[in-house]
């Protein structure tokens, strides 16, 4: 029969993490790896809210959850001005091209 | 939660700060007129009412605020009294700096506030909650201010690296938080210590460990550490490598000490960071060595010193030393961070004071030392100290701490890890004594055109060289304030 | 196995989809069926504002879109704390509503600067 548990919600939690690591890791395109770094953030999200709802109870890990919410938008925000700014010196955001500093 | 005016008022610096920064960012929409200066003062001003607020709460035992969230105790007054220092540097760096490139703006200041607001939070957090709310408030602005100066292209290429670094490393830190919660079921860093794990701890504490390493570029987590120091304008290499390193380090040593004390987690995490330290010191020196970019070189040398200053972190695990010990390493490291943030933030604006203006292929070369000997003597005297602080030289500051920190290593038992300190501080004799050579012993190129000489930058060469000379002839007030303020993190 | 009680608790779900999709499919077809067919000239560009429907989706945009997008992120999450805060607005009391009352002034400060700034200005 099928249960969701605790393990299902870590299950997609790590898959999440997994997937943000290999999108920063592999990703060419800038707006490409910001979202790989938001799929990081919310696997950290459904842990804290799993963990909080199924092993201890209790609102912590919601509220975690929620400043988490709020502290990516701001960062979203900051790392899509500075892609915007890359992108009006350089005409491309393939971060591969966007390189002039050395090593 | 129990809120009193008490605990807000314990806030008194960073609110100042942050009241600042809100200040500095109405008078640039409402007041910005062709001369900012005022803001520089303003801002300076600011910094300093927050340094003062955090030198008047000293005394007053260890205080938990907002019913556990943060902590008053004398390390985190301690630690925000350098990283205030480390701001009033940049603030007048940046006035110096930035006024002839007509480049002077509120937001750089109002950035710049924020940042340090966040730090000054972050060496307080007793929770990973607030933890995360103060590192994102002090790299976030952090981010935007690489990106402040785009004249070419490479700070825009820094601040976008830096940003997504920071970012994943903020993320990794992030998941290592919530796998701790799961583990305990607590965020408060005392709860942590008292509930305790098995497995899922381990992997949340490596990769809480992994998070602020890349933040404070301990190898092998520092390849963006070069490239974001020597892109960004050189203010803000100068608040980067001094307020973000010493807030992160206070952070991590808190949570090492406080969150995960326990011998049988001390056992694991001690191993760890001597690795980490081994490296960084190992590398950093190395790879400094082949620079002719001297900011490049300050690049490696400030990962060099995140090494001496894991050293004092791995000397202050619980798990080996007693608690004597355990105050010592406490205090060694507060004291080299407050005598790196003088040496470093100086040694930046050495460079900012060589920079020309306009477009220049080779700005930070070697060669710009040439013969500064005869043209600014005084300038050149200043930075030779400056460099013999970095390189650990007595009588200046930089050689006390390095000799406190070591010191501290073999009292925990760590007697292999400062030898190799030692003899790594001795391949960085190297690469800084070239400097204060090139600048005594070669003529200045033919053709070379000087800089403007600009007052506050001359201000920061004298006065964070007279601090350095200073601290290095008569250090007890320094070494007994950090060795006072060790009565800290949760026993 | 699934056993009948267990089934029955996702006997709600199954029929909220069922509604749903008989709903969308009826709708279509009523449409399709009854709807006068005219769909030429002005009935195909879009009505008022936005861009072209028709074309590659892979068109530049504007930046101005990016920035007014990436202002409305900010301000429109800032706004999830409000929601905890009004839930628990009588036990929270006088502290609460400063606190709030401090939030929300920082935020309009940003908000003046946007706008003096000129990032809200479409013309320009």
């Amino acid at each position: 029969m099928l249960h969701v548990g605790l393990a299902h919600f870590l299950a997609v939690g790590a898959l999440l993490f997994a997937l943000g690591a290999y999108c920063v890791t592999t990703r060419k395109n800038a707006v490409g790896i910001l979202m790989g770094v938001e799929l990081i953030l919310n696997a950290a999200n459904v842990n804290f809210v799993a963990f909080g709802h199924y092993s201890w109870g209790g609102i912590h890990g919601q509220v975690f959850a929620l400043f988490v919410i709020v502290l990516a938008a701001a960062e979203a925000a900051v790392g899509l001005a500075i892609v915007l700014t890359l992108y009006r010196h350089y005409k491309t955001i393939d971060v591969t091209r966007a390189e002039r500093l050395e090593g | 939660m129990p809120v009193s005016l008490a605990d807000i008022l314990a806030l008194l610096p960073e609110i100042l700060l942050s009241l600042g920064a809100l200040l500095l960012m109405m008078t640039e929409v409402f007041l910005a007129g062709a001369r900012r200066g005022y803001q520089a003062l303003l801002a300076a001003l600011f910094t300093a009412a927050a340094f003062a607020a955090f030198l008047a709460q000293r005394g007053g035992g260890p205080r938990v605020l907002f019913g556990g969230f943060a902590v008053s105790d004398g390390f985190a007054l301690f630690a925000g009294a350098t990283i205030c220092a480390g701001l009033l540097v940049t603030v007048v760096l940046g006035a110096g700096f930035l006024a002839p490139r007509s480049a002077e703006r509120g937001e750089f200041y109002a950035l710049a506030l924020l940042a340090a607001a966040g730090m000054c939070l972050l060496v307080r957090a007793e929770d990973l909650l607030f933890v995360f709310i103060a590192l994102e408030l002090m790299s976030v602005p952090t981010y935007a201010l690489v990106a402040y100066l785009r004249t070419g292209d490479r700070p825009s290429e820094a601040a976008f690296k830096y940003f997504l670094l920071g970012a994943f490393s903020s993320a990794l830190f992030l998941y290592g938080a919530a796998l701790v919660f799961g583990a305990t079921g607590r965020t408060s860093l005392s709860g942590i210590a008292a509930a305790g794990g098995g497995k899922l701890l381990l992997a949340g504490l490596a990769l809480v460990i992994a998070g602020l390493s890349f933040k404070i570029a301990a190898v092998p987590f520092h390849m963006w550490a070069p490239d974001v120091y020597e892109g960004a304008s050189t203010p803000v290499t100068a608040f980067m490598a001094v307020g973000v390193k010493a807030a992160s380090f206070a952070v991590l040593t808190r949570i090492l000490v406080t969150a995960f004390g326990a011998p049988a987690l001390a056992a694991v995490w001690q191993p760890l960071v001597v690795a980490l330290a081994l490296l960084t010191m190992v590398f950093g020196n190395l790879l400094a060595l082949t620079q002719r970019n001297v900011k490049r070189m300050l690049a490696y040398s400030s990962v060099a010193h995140a090494g001496y200053l894991l050293v004092a972190v791995a000397a202050a695990s619980r798990g080996f030393s007693g608690p004597s010990a355990r105050g010592e390493a406490v205090s060694s490291l507060l004291f080299y961070l407050a005598a790196y943030t003088l040496t470093t933030a100086g040694a930046f604006g050495a460079l900012a004071a060589l920079e020309r203006m306009g477009p220049d292929p080779q700005p930070w070369d070697l060669d710009r030392f040439a013969g500064l000997a005869k043209r600014r003597p005084w300038a050149a005297a200043a930075t030779a100290m400056l460099m013999l602080s970095l390189a650990g030289i007595p009588p200046t500051v930089g050689f006390i701490g390095k000799l406190l920190v070591f010191k501290a290593a073999v009292d925990a038992g760590l007697v292999p890890l400062a030898i190799a300190g030692v003899l790594a501080s001795v391949v960085g004799l190297y690469y800084y004594l070239r400097v204060v050579v090139v600048m005594y012993m070669q003529p200045a190129p033919l053709g070379s055109v000087p800089t403007p000489a600009s007052w506050p930058l001359d201000l920061v060469l004298v006065a964070t060289a007279t601090l350095v000379l200073l601290f290095g002839l008569a250090p007890a007030g320094l070494a007994n304030a950090a060795l006072s303020s060790t009565g800290l993190l949760g026993g | 196995m699934l056993a009948v009680s267990q089934l029955g608790s996702w006997l709600p779900i199954a029929l909220l989809f069922l509604v749903a999709a008989g709903l969308a499919l009826a709708l279509a077809s009523v449409s399709a069926l009854v709807g006068p067919r005219r769909a030429r000239g002005v009935h195909d560009e879009s009505f008022e504002c936005g861009s072209e429907a028709i074309g590659s989706a892979r068109e530049r945009f504007g930046v101005k879109f990016y920035v007014v997008a990436l202002l409305f992120i900010v301000f429109d999450v800032e706004g999830v704390f409000l929601y905890p805060w009004a839930v628990l607005f009588r036990e929270l009391a006088w502290p609460g509503l400063a606190a709030m009352g401090f939030f929300v002034a920082t935020l309009a400060i940003g908000l003046v600067y946007v706008w003096k700034k000129g990032a809200l200005d479409w013309e320009h």
